[in-house]
């Protein structure tokens, strides 16, 4: 264990811009969330009403957790924030530990640190120390966060305590899975099903009788129900987990050769098949897997919203007099949110168009653009292969967005023409995500160094004017910009197709013209 | 593969920049068809940029380049059907195994001869099923020197193509370009290997800071450098260093140690024979020397070459 310590300083050295990024994010999401619940259920009133609406609506009991948390104003924002902010801590232990202890290894940087005076198991002592620290420091903002809004005190602690214990749990899984895989995209995978499988099981439990809760690290959190019961023993759990699970990681760590995992890489075929024969089999080769990826992801998240749909509806049958404000009534209502939840769906799907088309700008950076290019494939062969799996890409994630959406508020509706219903909505967006795209290619074309900056910021504009051009006031000029600006709000609005048209040759002409820049430049630095 | 007559590359004045830094500097470079021609110079000279321009990769800032009769910017697609290149740095696809990443090239070259690429994967002793991310660095380069080697492209771009191999699997391309070059198919080496040179190429270029210094035989360059010589008389040395051609001079009364440029070589002995040689033994220069001399400054070169 010779120089942990030493390891442990530079760590966070190298964490002093991504730790406090992450840190923020969860304790701003807790923040939020404890201002808000503590507004619109500030009486004991409000809070019996939404137990009692809640407590039948398994859709909302599956994402958030088990309704004994709603007795109590703290218990609610456990109920509506643990599991989610859960989620992002997983992940911030996941990338923490996989970046220091498998990805340095891969990089062959790790190989440098080894060659010093430094332990066996000193990097990865180092990594869980860091991971220690970090959930640590989450731990207390979190607790700063809730106890600071004006909960009690002793649920708090207990809220901080639960929340750095499942943590570490994911960073003691995180170390396990580093060593049994040989490269950082399995180890990550794995932790991530294993992410998943907790929050399904945990939901699984708490819809149920909360058997199968007892398995997830999540549920271990939520049944110290804080704020409710305040009971500390489930904390026993996770500590154990994680000191197995550290015990083990080091045990495995012993027994395996450096940059080696347990499971071995499988070999793969000597020969290449049909498909991968041209650029674009290529491009489909190297995008297949994040495309997948992204398909399931906005399908569950789409899933998530339409199953909340109903719900929306429900509460405005049992308070008409909301309905009466509106001028559509009711079913303006389901209308318009459902409008609001395509347009975010979307806007994540629009991450993926500047992925996808910065793809080939990554290609380039690594020098793998040059083996292709010397062969008898053109500039525009090469671009249109990436940009033609970025653009029928932007439609499939549309779609899987969609019909998550629409099978499950056709579920709850009992009306299957949801799904056709909504996968055209969500298509609406197709031609606003190629526009995305093409901004990409833009900066390809033109300022490449700069190309992946342009499309976030792209994005992100796009992202601000959709999601708060009303709460910041921004000028309707200022907006145009924005292609998800011009998409009709279906199904709150009537969809027609001259917009759609004018985003589509928009999207055309900025790709041709990224083009012309790709023509003229250098190719590979 | 019609092997035509003249250049198959043809550069004359090549300039190139990137930003403020000059990394072309006036570069000519003539490559005969059917020829093995040796490209060299220190590290950072410009050879893989020269190859990049070849490839319509980069843009040329000046000057004229001529590739198999066609314009390597404009006619790019064209002309990659002929050639095959193998990159300096090679880096693959890490999820792609080492048989698909050479079916790959080769498909999108244009085809490619399977019954070659298996007989390249025995000789290489390479194997195609594994992932490229796990190969070696030396197998690596073997991926892209199989993917360039099975295909019968005429002419044939090599950026450092053995850095990294094994002496035995260095002598298997060695073997491999022998027999390039007698179907008649034109080979660009860049190497920083003196023997593989020597053994393979009909001529070479070699050049420093972005231009051409020296370009022909191997033969002819020896002609151009300097041999040592150690020579004792018996009558005192005198009136040596006076003479053309004439470097370092190590003189004592009766013995004298120098370099002298092969070109004088003629003119010296002619002086030292009336003073009656006793004994004298003539260097020629190894090929490294004759590098050193090419890389490195006019004025140090000289000290280095000495021994
Ligand atoms: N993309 C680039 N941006 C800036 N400078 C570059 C770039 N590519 C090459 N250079 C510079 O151009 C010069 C020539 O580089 P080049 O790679 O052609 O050298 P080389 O002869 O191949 O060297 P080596 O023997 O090390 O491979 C170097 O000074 C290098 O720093
Ligand atoms: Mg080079």
């Amino acid at each position: 264990m010779t120089g942990t310590g030493m390891l442990l300083r530079f760590m966070l050295r190298r964490e002093r811009f991504a730790l406090p990024c992450w840190l923020l994010g969860v304790t701003l999401l807790v923040l939020i969330q404890s201002t808000q619940s503590q507004r619109l259920y500030d009486s004991a009133e409000d809070l019996a009403k939404l137990r009692q609406s809640i407590g039948g609506n398994t859709a909302v009991i599956a994402m958030s957790g088990p309704t004994r948390l709603l007795n109590t104003i703290g218990g609610e924002v456990v109920f509506e924030i643990f599991a989610f902010t859960c989620i992002v801590l997983a992940l911030m232990n996941m990338f923490l530990v996989g970046r220091h202890t498998r990805a340095d290894e891969e990089s062959g940087r790790a190989e440098l640190v080894r060659s010093a005076r430094v332990g066996r198991r000193a990097t990865l002592a180092a990594a869980l120390a860091l991971a220690g620290l970090a959930n640590l420091a989450a731990g207390l903002l979190a607790f700063a966060a809730v106890a600071g809004t004006g909960l009690p005190i002793a649920g708090s602690a207990l809220f901080g305590a639960a929340f750095a214990a499942v943590g570490m749990t994911f960073a003691a899984m995180t170390a396990v899975a580093v060593q049994v895989f040989e490269n950082t995209r399995p180890a990550y995978g794995a932790v991530a099903l294993a992410l998943g499988a907790a929050y399904v099981l945990r939901a699984a439990g708490d819809v149920g009788n909360g058997t199968l809760s007892w398995l997830s690290p999540i549920g271990w959190g939520q049944r110290t129900f804080p704020y409710v019961d305040d009971r500390w023993w489930p904390l026993a759990i996770p500590v154990a987990v994680t000191a197995v699970l550290g015990a083990a990681a080091m045990a495995l760590l012993e027994r395996r050769d450096f940059a080696t995992g347990l499971v071995r890489p499988r070999p793969g075929p000597a020969t290449a098949s049909a498909m991968l024969g041209s650029p674009l089999g290529l491009a489909w080769r190297l995008q297949r897997a994040s495309l997948g990826g992204w398909a399931a992801g906005l399908f569950l998240l789409g899933a998530a919203y339409g199953s909340i749909g109903d719900s929306i509806e429900q509460y405005v049958a049992d308070n008409p007099e909301v309905a009466e404000f509106l001028p559509g009534g009711a079913a303006d209502i389901v209308n318009s949110y459902l409008a609001l939840t395509a347009m975010t769906l979307a806007l994540t799907a629009a991450a993926y168009a500047a992925v996808a088309a910065l793809r080939a700008r990554g290609e380039e950076t690594a020098g793998r653009t040059e083996p292709v290019l010397a062969t008898a494939t053109s500039r525009a062969g090469w671009l249109a292969s990436h940009l033609t799996v970025a653009a029928i890409g932007s439609a499939l994630v549309l779609t899987a967005a969609g019909l998550g959406e629409g099978l499950a508020y056709g579920l709850t509706v009992s009306d299957a023409g949801q799904i056709p219903r909504l996968i055209g909505v969500a298509l609406g967006y197709l031609p606003a995500l190629w526009v995305v795209t093409a901004v990409a290619v833009l900066g390809i074309g033109w300022v490449p160094r700069a190309a992946a900056g342009l499309a976030w910021t792209a994005f992100g504009y796009c992202a601000v004017v959709a999601l708060f051009a009303d709460s910041f006031d921004i000028p309707g000029w200022a907006q145009r910009g924005s292609p998800f600006a011009h998409t009709p709000r279906a199904p709150l609005d009537p969809v027609s197709p001259a917009p759609l048209l004018v985003l589509g040759a928009v999207a055309v002409a900025l790709a041709v013209g990224g083009y012309a820049g790709l023509r003229r430049r250098d190719v590979g630095y | 593969m019609g092997v035509q007559n003249g250049a198959a590359i043809d550069i004359a004045g090549l300039t190139k920049s990137f930003g403020r830094a000059k990394a072309l500097d006036g570069l000519d470079l003539s490559v005969e068809s059917g020829q093995v021609h040796g490209f060299l110079g220190p590290n950072g000279s410009g050879k893989t940029t020269t190859i990049r321009i070849l490839l319509g990769l980069l843009r040329a800032d000046a000057g004229t380049v001529r590739m198999l009769g066609g314009d390597p910017w404009r006619d790019a697609v064209a002309l990659h059907h002929r050639l095959a290149y193998v990159p300096g740095d090679v880096n693959l696809w890490p999820n792609i195994t080492g048989g698909e990443v050479i079916d790959l090239l080769g498909r999108m070259r244009g085809g490619l001869d399977r019954r070659r690429r298996d007989e390249l994967l025995q000789r290489f002793d390479l194997d195609p099923r594994k992932k490229a991310r796990t190969y070696s660095k030396g197998n690596r380069q073997k991926v892209a020197l199989v993917a360039a080697l099975a295909s019968d492209a005429e002419l044939l771009l090599l950026d450092e193509p053995t850095s990294g191999l094994d002496p035995l699997m260095e002598a298997q391309f060695q073997q491999c370009i022998h027999q390039i070059k007698q179907e008649g198919r034109t080979v660009l080496l860049s190497s920083h290997i003196l023997a593989e040179v020597e053994a393979l190429c009909d001529r070479v270029s070699i050049i420093r800071l972005g231009r051409t210094v020296e370009s022909g035989t191997l033969g002819e360059l020896r002609h151009l450098t300097r041999t040592s010589i150690a020579v004792e008389t018996v009558q005192p040395l005198t009136g040596i260093d006076a003479l053309p051609g004439v470097h370092d001079l190590v003189l004592e009364d009766h013995s004298a140690r120098f370099d002298v440029d092969t070109a004088e070589l003629d003119a010296v002995v002619r002086r030292l024979a009336p003073l009656g040689v006793r004994s004298l033994t003539s260097t020629p220069p190894t090929l490294e020397e004759m590098f050193l001399r090419h890389y490195g400054e006019e004025e140090t070169s000289g000290a280095e070459a000495t021994s």
